[in-house]
């Protein structure tokens, strides 16, 4: 492992934003820290989550696919040698659920060009963002465990760098480091991830109420409810780590002329699920929130028990930004607790 | 907004988005709140959610019904009689805020005077509205502590639009509640900036700061900033009397700036004969709206993300929004145009930003001149009024007196519709917006996933109409007024009242403001968009 | 990747956010947490607000009827036929036979640039926008 004074934190980004496009976390005029363009005078290292996930790096919200010009058809694969720096271990879970799925059953060319361009820089995480954290229950942090390519952790005077691949070692390969003595570096990253998990509660509603979906014991009832509360904002799914659904729409600006984008879309739109005959099978926002939550909680069951991919990080945006109060968090309180209430 | 302005001093929203959490109550009227003002809908159900009462009285069954305590369903073009009842039973029980009225008001024994004829009975013949319902809504009005009213265009838009909203702050006087934080009556405004330009004296009578025109006071001043003499002191014309105008041919030219008459206003044959007697219409927009098809002139503008600038919210709040992109082609900001246009004119207006223009503002306009760009550049916005710039602007409004210094109850008769149903148009049409929609639909149908979620009109029927007129859901229907029809396709619903369909201005291939009745309401002359009658068929 | 503060051009709540920018396209929006009004949440119209900003059917250049038809002009033309259209008709009918329509999507200082402009520059109280529409 290396380590970086916190003096020459800004020389090396710098140094990076000779290189690559670096993306770190930025605070406004008006106090919103975002994932933005690295700049001196607005980088900060005091922020909290970012409003959007890294994700919009690797799938924007709108982008062009193909381009026809005067008749010629032309793919549309954009990408640029990127480092993002700052991201959090559940947002880097995020990263990888999400590249699982957009590999498996066909290459997603157009993320997977600008995940290829991409180095990530977790810092790992001192404690919850906010109330509503909860990677320590989903196992998605407050440490990545795997997927960075270089990983920072706060010692005080100076960060350990933590390298976890070959993009991350040439990402420092020409930037003056001390190396740091491997058990030394060990027992301090060990002693900050005991601090950090201890200060990230669990929420024992979460695997609650992930049980109960197994097991078909969650209370219907939950769903009418939350479904009358929803306003279809697809907030939840925008803001969402994992959430990669999106549309495909055709702009034509002329004869022979036109681009075709696609852009996030969200499973809570009735038309998201209408057919062509008029008829849909989720007819109603509650079975629409039905299936979005059991999608995150329930179908990624197993594969998050083996391989550590579940479709919730615990990143908590979901509640942050639902205008309602159904995120992840309320949805996981409102199953275990009705729950509670049928066996009483 | 001059009914409100008229009791109070100030025709704009008396309190704060943020005190929508913590209400005791909220009265809600002729507002479909979750669909047209989301950010505000969703704090009242989450309000509800912690204990807030409900209070909706709405004829259609409205997604916010499903969080009402209680939802009177009165007849349409009712809302005075309702309130007056409401009022009537308030004074009868004594539930009124004896202290407030007396300390804080004038007027009340006209008031009590007026509303003493409208006894539940009574107001349960012209509304339908079940008179012990009637009782229990004064009630839980009048006992709660922190009342919001809100309401939008359903109280507004009707001949009779000011008269319910001298009704509504009649009735939070009575109570007491006006002036305190999460307590006073609140108009949504329906549009980003129309609080903005009202402020600024988009208006016929008055300058920017509500300072009126007929005022020479007021002149002298604008005449000495803008170097200029002689300002016309007679009010000029409100948009409805522009078209007439025209068609008269008194008016021979109009400037339209980012607005689509021909689709948003009443009565559109009207507008397009009034358009086309002009002798020179220019139209400067983002988009070829049905209104620049038919310009002389038409310039291209910037949208909101090609330009700076700031908008006021419908809580009285400036904001500054900056530019993110050029604008497309050779399309220009607003501003700019008009500054060109103007000097080309032989006034030379030269301003280097919009920054600049807000130097200007800040200077003829006392309720704005603490809102400058340094401290909107760092803070979240500034609510006015805000007299200088050590003020932090104003949550909510009349704390300890009201901006005018007594409210001034406006007691009002009910009078009914200008065009009730008869035996030939035998529905009444009432129309408004949904959800995914905004206005006219020149922005909002060119988003693909808000025109994949609403890709077309539909007019909503009540099932026993639907079966009576041989109508099942998605047929082709056709409503016809006076004058002029329109077709789409049916939703049969029970969110509409028997006798009632309601529709949408949102497309264009969907006009219908053809049909709807011009008739205006005397003094805010906004016409009467929310009942006119129709006849309904099943196309063949 | 460029993040710019703006206001939502629907409806009158007036939520904040951030437009995301990649040169002269704007490609999505990022919600304000801070700001009182709206907390970083959104409605689906101000989360698909980017969307219209490239339509194809956005004005670009200025149109001048010819013969009946709209046709692409210049500025310098387009704006020469408004002020001598709007002069001529002034000085043969009078300041009350222009009026003016401001809107309720424009900004605070453009409505205001506007009220000047009919009242200091063409002497007309004529002016209106569609609050009550």
């Amino acid at each position: 492992m290396k380590k970086l004074a916190k003096s020459e934190l800004k020389n090396l980004l710098k140094h990076w934003a000779g290189e690559y496009r670096v993306l770190a976390p930025t605070l406004g005029t008006q106090g919103d820290c975002l994932l933005d363009t690295f700049d001196e005078d607005s980088f900060t290292l005091d922020y909290k989550k970012t409003p959007l996930p890294p994700k919009s790096a690797f799938f924007p919200q709108s982008e062009a696919i193909f381009a026809v010009e005067k008749g010629e058809y032309r793919e549309v694969i954009s990408a640029k040698k990127t480092l993002l720096f700052g991201i959090r271990s559940c947002d880097m879970m995020g990263i990888l659920q999400s590249a699982s799925f957009m590999t498996r059953d066909r290459l997603d060319v157009y993320s997977e060009a600008k995940r290829d361009a991409a180095t990530t820089v977790v810092l790992a995480c001192p404690g919850p963002q906010n109330e509503t954290c909860f990677c320590t229950t989903m196992q998605s942090g407050p440490v990545a465990r795997k997927g960075f390519d270089l990983q920072f952790f706060d010692a005080g005077e100076f960060f350990i760098i933590q390298i976890g691949s070959g993009k991350g070692e040439a990402a420092l390969s020409s930037f003056p480091l001390v190396d740091l003595d491997d058990d030394l570096a060990d027992e301090k990253v060990e002693a900050f991830r005991q601090r950090s998990v201890g200060a990230i509660a669990r929420v024992d509603s979460v695997p609650e109420a992930m049980n109960r979906l197994k097991d078909r014991t969650a209370d219907e009832g939950v769903w009418e409810h939350l479904g009358q509360k929803c306003i279809q904002c697809g907030g939840c799914t925008f803001v969402c780590p994992t959430c990669t659904c999106f549309n495909v729409c055709d702009h034509p600006s002329g004869p022979g002329q036109g681009l075709r984008e696609r852009s996030w879309d969200a499973c809570l739109f009735g038309g998201f699920t209408r057919e062509a005959s008029g008829h849909n099978p989720r007819s109603t926002q509650a079975l629409r929130l039905k299936r979005r939550h059991e999608h995150k909680l329930l179908d990624y069951h197993e594969t998050d028990i083996q391989g550590g991919l579940c479709g919730c990080t615990g990143c908590g945006r979901c509640s942050d930004f639902c205008p309602v109060h159904i995120g992840t968090l309320e949805v996981a309180r409102a199953i275990a607790e009705s729950d509670n209430h049928a066996k009483d | 907004m001059v009914g409100l302005a008229a009791a109070f001093g100030s025709g704009a929203m008396t309190n704060s988005i943020g005190e929508f959490e913590d209400a005791d109550l909220f009265l809600v009227t002729g507002s479909n709140t979750t669909a047209q003002h989301p950010l505000i809908g969703s704090r009242m159900i989450n309000a509800v959610e912690k204990g807030a009462k409900l209070l909706l009285i709405d004829p259609r069954e409205i997604p916010l019904a499903r969080f009402a305590g209680l939802h009177l369903r009165q007849n349409i073009g009712t809302d005075v009689a309702v309130l007056n009842g409401m009022m009537n039973i308030i004074i009868e029980e004594g539930l009124l805020d004896r202290e407030y009225v007396e300390n804080r008001t004038e007027g009340f024994e006209a008031l009590k005077a007026l509303v003493g004829s409208y006894s539940p009975r009574v107001v349960e013949k012209i509304s339908g509205i079940d008179r012990h319902d009637l009782e229990k809504a004064a009630r839980m009005y009048a006992a709660a502590d922190k009342a919001m009213i809100v309401y939008a265009m359903g109280i507004t838009q009707h001949t009779t639009g000011t008269d319910n909203v001298k009704s509504c702050a009649n009735l939070a006087m009575l109570t007491g509640h006006v002036g305190r934080p999460s307590t006073g009556v609140n108009p949504l405004r329906g549009q980003n900036n129309v609080q903005g330009a009202c402020d600024m004296g988009a208006l016929p009578n008055v300058f920017s700061g509500y300072q009126s025109v007929a005022d020479a006071a007021a002149r002298k001043k604008f005449e000495d900033a803008w170097g200029v003499s002689g300002l016309d002191d007679k009010p000029g014309l409100t948009i409805g009397a522009m078209m007439t105008a025209a068609l008269r041919g008194e008016v021979r030219a109009l400037y339209v700036m980012g607005e689509n008459p021909m689709m948003s206003d009443p009565d559109s044959s009207h507008i397009e004969q009034a358009l086309s007697s002009l002798d020179f219409l220019v139209v400067q927009d983002i988009f070829l709206s049905e209104t620049a098809a038919k310009a002389d002139v038409v310039l291209p503008a910037a949208s909101f993300a090609e330009r700076d600038g700031t908008y006021t919210n419908t809580e009285r709040r400036v904001q500054l929004s900056r530019k993110a992109v050029s604008p497309p082609g050779l399309a220009r900001p607003d501003w700019k145009i008009i500054c060109e246009v103007s000097r080309l004119s032989g006034y030379p207006m030269d301003y280097g930003s919009t920054a600049d223009i807000m130097k200007e503002i800040n200077l003829l306009t006392p309720s704005y001149t603490g809102i400058t760009y340094p401290r909107l550049e760092t803070s979240h916005g500034l609510q006015w009024p805000c007299p200088n710039e050590e003020h932090p602007g104003t949550a909510y409004l009349h704390r300890d007196r009201f901006s005018k210094g007594r409210g001034t109850f406006l007691p009002c008769d009910f009078r009914p519709l200008a065009e009730p149903p008869d035996e030939e148009y035998d529905f009444l049409l009432t129309t408004g917006r949904i959800y995914f929609h905004f206005h006219t639909g020149t922005m909002t149908r060119r988003i693909s996933t808000l025109a994949r979620e609403a890709p077309e009109a539909k007019i909503e029927i009540h099932p026993e109409d639907a079966k009576q007129l041989g109508i099942r859901n998605n047929d082709m229907v056709e409503i016809a007024s006076r004058r002029g029809s329109a077709k789409a396709r049916a939703e049969v619903t029970t969110c509409v009242p028997k006798k009632v369909v309601f529709s949408t201005f949102h497309f264009h291939e969907f006009p219908i403001n053809a049909l709807t009745n011009p008739a205006l309401d005397p003094s805010a002359k906004i016409p009467e968009y929310k009942g006119c009658a129709v006849k309904v068929r099943r196309c063949a | 990747m460029t993040r710019t503060r703006t206001v939502c051009p629907f409806c009158g709540c007036g939520c904040s956010f951030y437009l995301v920018s990649e040169g002269d396209r704007v490609k999505g929006i990022e919600p304000s947490p801070q700001n009182p009004v709206n907390r970083g949440m959104l409605c689906v119209k101000g989360w698909t607000a980017y969307e219209f900003i490239h339509s194809p059917d956005r004005l670009t250049v200025p149109l001048v009827r010819k013969q009946g038809a709209l046709v692409e002009s210049t500025w310098d033309e387009a704006l020469k036929i408004v002020s001598t259209r709007l002069n001529d008709i002034r000085t043969k009918s009078g300041s009350s036979a222009l009026a003016f329509l401001s809107s309720a999507k424009v900004t605070n200082e453009e409505n205001f640039l506007f009220m000047k402009m009919a009242r200091a520059a063409f002497g007309t109280n004529n002016v209106d926008h569609c609050a009550r529409l």
